[in-house]
């Protein structure tokens, strides 16, 4: 698992490749928070996200919702397969409000 | 699953069977001797435990329902609370031997109907295994989903318009870390059925520092459809992360006062999670009013403060377990490493191996004709390229017959069962010693010398030791000892089965064979000659000769197996001492480094590793060996064989002559040739039954050239040499 | 990509038979004959679940699991220990050195295959 980082015009542009499970969980938290603190807004970039747990999960929980305790705007951009899967099955897309494919209905 | 793969899957689990229940009968005769033997018992534990296991899996119910009990009775011996016996060893020998039978019974017709006679044999064990067993015996069965179901009342009045299950789930923090993922779970139920509603509730998760991202946060909130499905297969789906997550379920059309309770029960803000569940479809807002309306009812009561902390009680729940320290870590043991050795073997079908074996064969056969040519045409190059091949057909070919190598000690361990089995029948005390089972030789041969072997350990445990009176009376120990040994020697393999016994008696030996008409009053026969008389086929001694009674039932039946593998038997004995029964055989039966000589126009062929020397005949020998048998070798006599004579070789005799001289079974004999033609590597083709009483000749070979080699029968030839040399003698 | 189940117990024919299951329904399937062959062939491979017996020769199942729960590639891995209801205790034993899923012996291949999807789908 690697994370890359890189601020242009007040955008942090996180891009998370490989793994994103309990094995790297401390790792990504330890890079993602502070990423807040880059830019007005944060966009994470999960097209190279190859596998996605429930740890991973709760990641992407923690950052949003820490970004809209500091009232900052964060994205999930590209979203892998494995990432799509996840945020379907427990119906979360909607709550990051980003724009997904949703091959699933859900009334 | 495909059919072949379980059939070879099966085939596995058979060979398998016979393994572990050879190391189930091994570890059962080690305990005779030391009944607190732990290894032993986990052993004999474990082959049981694992043909139960395997057996379950291919749904093999009539070994698995018989073993489930052997098992059972192990298990409470090596927990210590039934005393290893003789009686329990030996009730338990039988029903290893009872499992063979299953499993046999199987291999030999899958679809077999159960034997009545094998049942009534298992019942029998069954009830004396009874004393052995716990009060009560779990019965196997394949699912047992054991779990409270709560019944669904047939529901009248204020029941919820949802027909959907409604699933509560709070995780605990250790899900995670225990490898267990919440997802998973999910994903299973919604296999299992359809998940037409999901809210996902973070609500437990504490911002940024205090969040473990090890831990586990979540809740769900979960309408569930599915076809079929009871509660049983909902709480089933869970039953990993029972202890781990709280979990409640409520079924379809459940009343309004469970969700009340539900609501109450579940960490979150009531009004909050009312709100969820309006939302995700289990309720509807009026269902909900009520529900809350009952709540404040409820409240007014004394159960309040309990129920309110009932998300207390969830985070305790979530204490960390106890780290286990890992202090078995180096107690593996490490004498038995050979069992591990599994996993680098590879099982091979013995007739794809025969067929290598074949192949390799003709190779040799192939690259001896493209080395004549190559040398035909005096081609360097080639001649060279051809030197290179040779070499490395060679080398295949030793790896080949090697990879058909196996250690002899798995036919000899066969016998401590058997020894413990005859001695208890005929009431004697024998002891088994077994010596270089490490010792290696073609698979082939292994799979043939078990009957012979078996043979001359029965009768050296009949006939050969005596009783212990008789013993005790010679100044012997009271306990025989048989002993089966095996070494290598010049090419050929050596398999002793000796006896501390009484010996063989010669004078009586010979006059038995003189009454018999198998030998004459004046035959001059040396210890060896007379002993080996008891294998000839009409040496019957159905009349006591003392300890040697009986000994000659079948014995030329030992003989033949050998001789059928190219061997020879020998016997020594001392009387009152001991007999030792010597098995020379080959190494392997198909391809060996000849020796090729050529007499007149024919070739022939021996084994290199019997030969000792050649010697060039000079002119004057040649006069003066002309009419004898024998020469003068360094000042000892060595009878030889002219083989011109003995094939009658027609032609002019050649312009010289050579003697080969070779050894087997420490007798030593020339061979007189025209040419030595050196080293040969030598694919044995059996000859056909026409030339089955063709003395002196073992088979044949195919040469380079096409031409056909005959192979010599060492071990006669010897024999002939001696015996003609003593004629001549004792003219 | 197909998710990665590691096989260990003694029996050769219930490795066999549990891995053409498991290979049948999508998974990629590595063996281990006892805990000790298993724990030299676990290198840092990615392993999505291992499934292991009690009682193996050279290093048990429980000494096993206790073993790869040290190992960092492999301590939050889930494990399948393969009990027999005689041997309750092994259970708990089991639990306490981290394989919290269980299926106990004799199984049917599909039971193994239930078990596998509650913690990994193909």
């Amino acid at each position: 698992m690697t994370i890359s980082i890189a601020t242009s015009n007040g955008v942090c542009h996180v891009n998370v490749t490989g793994e994103m499970t309990i094995y790297h969980a401390a790792e990504i938290k330890a890079e993602l928070l502070p990423c807040l603190e880059l830019g007005a807004e944060l966009e994470i970039n999960l097209s190279e996200v190859s596998e996605m747990d429930t740890a991973g999960f709760q990641l992407l929980l923690l950052t949003k919702r820490a970004a809209l305790a500091a009232n900052k705007s964060m994205r999930l951009v590209a979203h892998s397969p494995a990432t799509l899967e996840v945020l379907d099955l427990l119906n979360m897309a909607s709550y990051f409000g980003d724009p997904v494919m949703m091959p699933r209905t859900v009334h | 699953m495909s059919n072949t793969e379980f059939d070879q899957a099966l085939q596995t689990f058979f060979m398998e069977s016979r393994e572990l229940l050879e190391a189930m009968e091994e570890s059962l005769l080690g305990l005779e001797s030391s009944p607190d033997d732990d290894d032993a018992i986990n052993a004999i534990f474990r082959a049981a435990h694992t043909i139960k296991g395997s057996g379950g899996l291919f749904g093999l119910d009539g070994i698995v329902s018989f073993t489930h009990v052997v098992e059972n009775v192990l298990d409470r011996v090596r927990g210590g609370h039934v005393q290893v016996n003789g009686e329990l060893i030996a009730l338990l020998l039988s029903c290893r031997d009872h499992i063979g039978m299953l499993v046999e019974q199987i291999a030999a017709d899958p679809a077999a109907r159960p034997d009545k006679e094998l049942e009534s044999v298992g019942n029998m064990l069954l009830e004396q295994l009874k004393s052995y067993q716990t009060g009560v015996t779990h019965p196997v069965c394949s699912t047992a989903p054991a779990s409270s179901c709560t019944e669904i009342l047939p529901q009248t009045g204020n029941t919820v318009e949802s027909d959907m299950w409604h699933i509560s789930l709070r995780f605990g923090q250790d899900v995670l870390r225990n490898g267990m993922d919440p997802l998973a779970f999910i994903r299973y139920l919604d296999n299992m059925g359809k998940i037409v509603h999901i809210l996902t509730l973070p609500d437990a998760m504490p911002f940024s520092l205090e969040m473990d991202p090890e831990s586990c946060y979540l809740g769900f909130e979960i309408d569930f459809q599915g076809d079929g499905v009871d509660k049983a297969a909902i709480e089933e789906v869970f039953e990993f992360v029972r202890e781990d997550c709280s979990i409640r379920i409520l079924p379809p059309h459940s009343r309004i006062e469970e969700y009340t309770q539900l609501i109450n029960e579940l960490p979150e803000n009531n009004i909050a999670l009312g709100e969820l569940l309006v939302n995700c479809g289990s309720l509807t807002r009026k269902e909900l009013e009520q529900a809350l309306h009952l709540q404040e009812t409820l409240r007014s009561g004394s159960r309040a403060e309990e129920t309110s902390k009932l998300g207390n009680i969830l985070v305790e729940q979530g204490v960390v377990q106890p780290e286990l320290i890992d202090a078995a870590l180096g107690k593996q043991k490490t004498a038995k490493e050979n069992k591990s050795q599994e996993s680098k073997l590879i099982r091979i079908q013995a007739d794809k191996l025969d067929q290598l074996i074949n192949l390799v064969g003709e190779m040799v056969i192939a690259g001896a004709a493209t080395s004549l040519i190559a040398l035909r045409t005096q081609d360097a190059a080639l001649h060279e390229a051809t030197s290179t091949l040779s070499r490395l057909v060679e080398e295949i070919r030793d790896s080949a017959l090697q990879l058909r190598m196996v250690q002899i000690g798995e036919t000899f361990s066969r016998f401590n069962r058997v020894v413990r089995d005859v001695s208890r029948e005929i009431g004697k005390d024998i002891g088994l010693n077994i010596l270089g089972a490490e010792t290696e030789l073609d698979k082939s041969v292994v799979e043939k010398i078990g009957d012979p072997l078996m043979h001359l350990v029965r009768n050296s445990m009949d006939h050969g030791i005596e009783t212990a009176e008789i013993r005790l009376q010679r100044g012997k120990p009271a306990k025989g000892t048989l002993r089966l040994n095996a070494y290598h020697e010049s090419g050929s393999i050596v398999v002793e089965v000796g006896d501390d016994g009484g010996g063989l008696n010669r004078a009586r030996i010979f006059a038995k064979a003189l009454e018999k008409g198998l030998v004459t009053a004046n035959q001059v026969l040396s210890d060896q000659e007379v002993y080996g008389l008891i294998f000839e086929a009409g040496f019957s001694t159905a009349e006591a000769v003392t300890n040697l009674s009986g000994r000659g039932v079948g014995m030329d039946v030992v003989r033949r197996n050998i001789e059928a593998l190219r061997g020879t038997v020998q016997i020594d004995s001392i009387e009152g001492a001991g007999t030792t029964v010597k098995i020379r055989l080959p190494l392997t039966l198909a391809i060996i480094d000849g020796f090729l000589m050529g007499v007149g126009s024919s070739s022939y062929v021996v084994p290199l590793d019997m030969v000792m020397e050649c010697i060039e005949l000079n002119e004057a020998e040649r006069q003066e060996t002309r009419d004898s048998h024998y020469i003068n070798l360094r000042g000892t006599i060595l009878p030889f064989i002219r083989l011109r004579d003995q094939f009658r070789e027609r032609g002019k005799p050649a312009r010289c002559e050579n003697i080969v001289v070779v050894q087997y079974a420490g007798l030593r004999a020339g061979l007189v040739v025209d040419e030595l033609m050196g080293e040969f590597q030598t694919v044995i083709k059996p000859l056909g039954k026409l030339f089955a009483n063709l003395k002196g000749i073992g088979g044949s070979t195919i040469l380079g050239s096409g031409e056909v080699a005959l192979i010599l029968d060492v071990p006669t030839l010897i024999q002939r040499a001696i015996a003609l040399e003593s004629r001549v003698l004792n003219c | 990509m197909a998710k990665t189940i590691m096989v260990v117990d003694d029996s050769a024919s219930l490795r066999q038979v549990v891995g053409i299951a498991l290979r049948g329904a999508g998974y990629d399937v590595i063996e281990g004959c006892d805990g000790r062959d298993a724990l030299a062939k676990l290198t840092g491979q990615k392993v999505h679940l291992v499934i292991s017996d009690v009682n193996m020769p050279n290093m048990d199942g429980i000494t096993f699991v206790k073993n790869l729960k040290q190992l960092p590639a492999y301590k939050f891995t889930p494990v399948i220990m393969l009990t027999t209801e005689s041997q309750e205790g092994k259970k708990q034993e089991g639990q306490a050195a981290g394989a919290k899923a269980w299926v106990v012996k004799p199984f049917q291949p599909a039971q193994m295959l239930a078990a596998v999807a509650k913690l990994v789908m193909p």
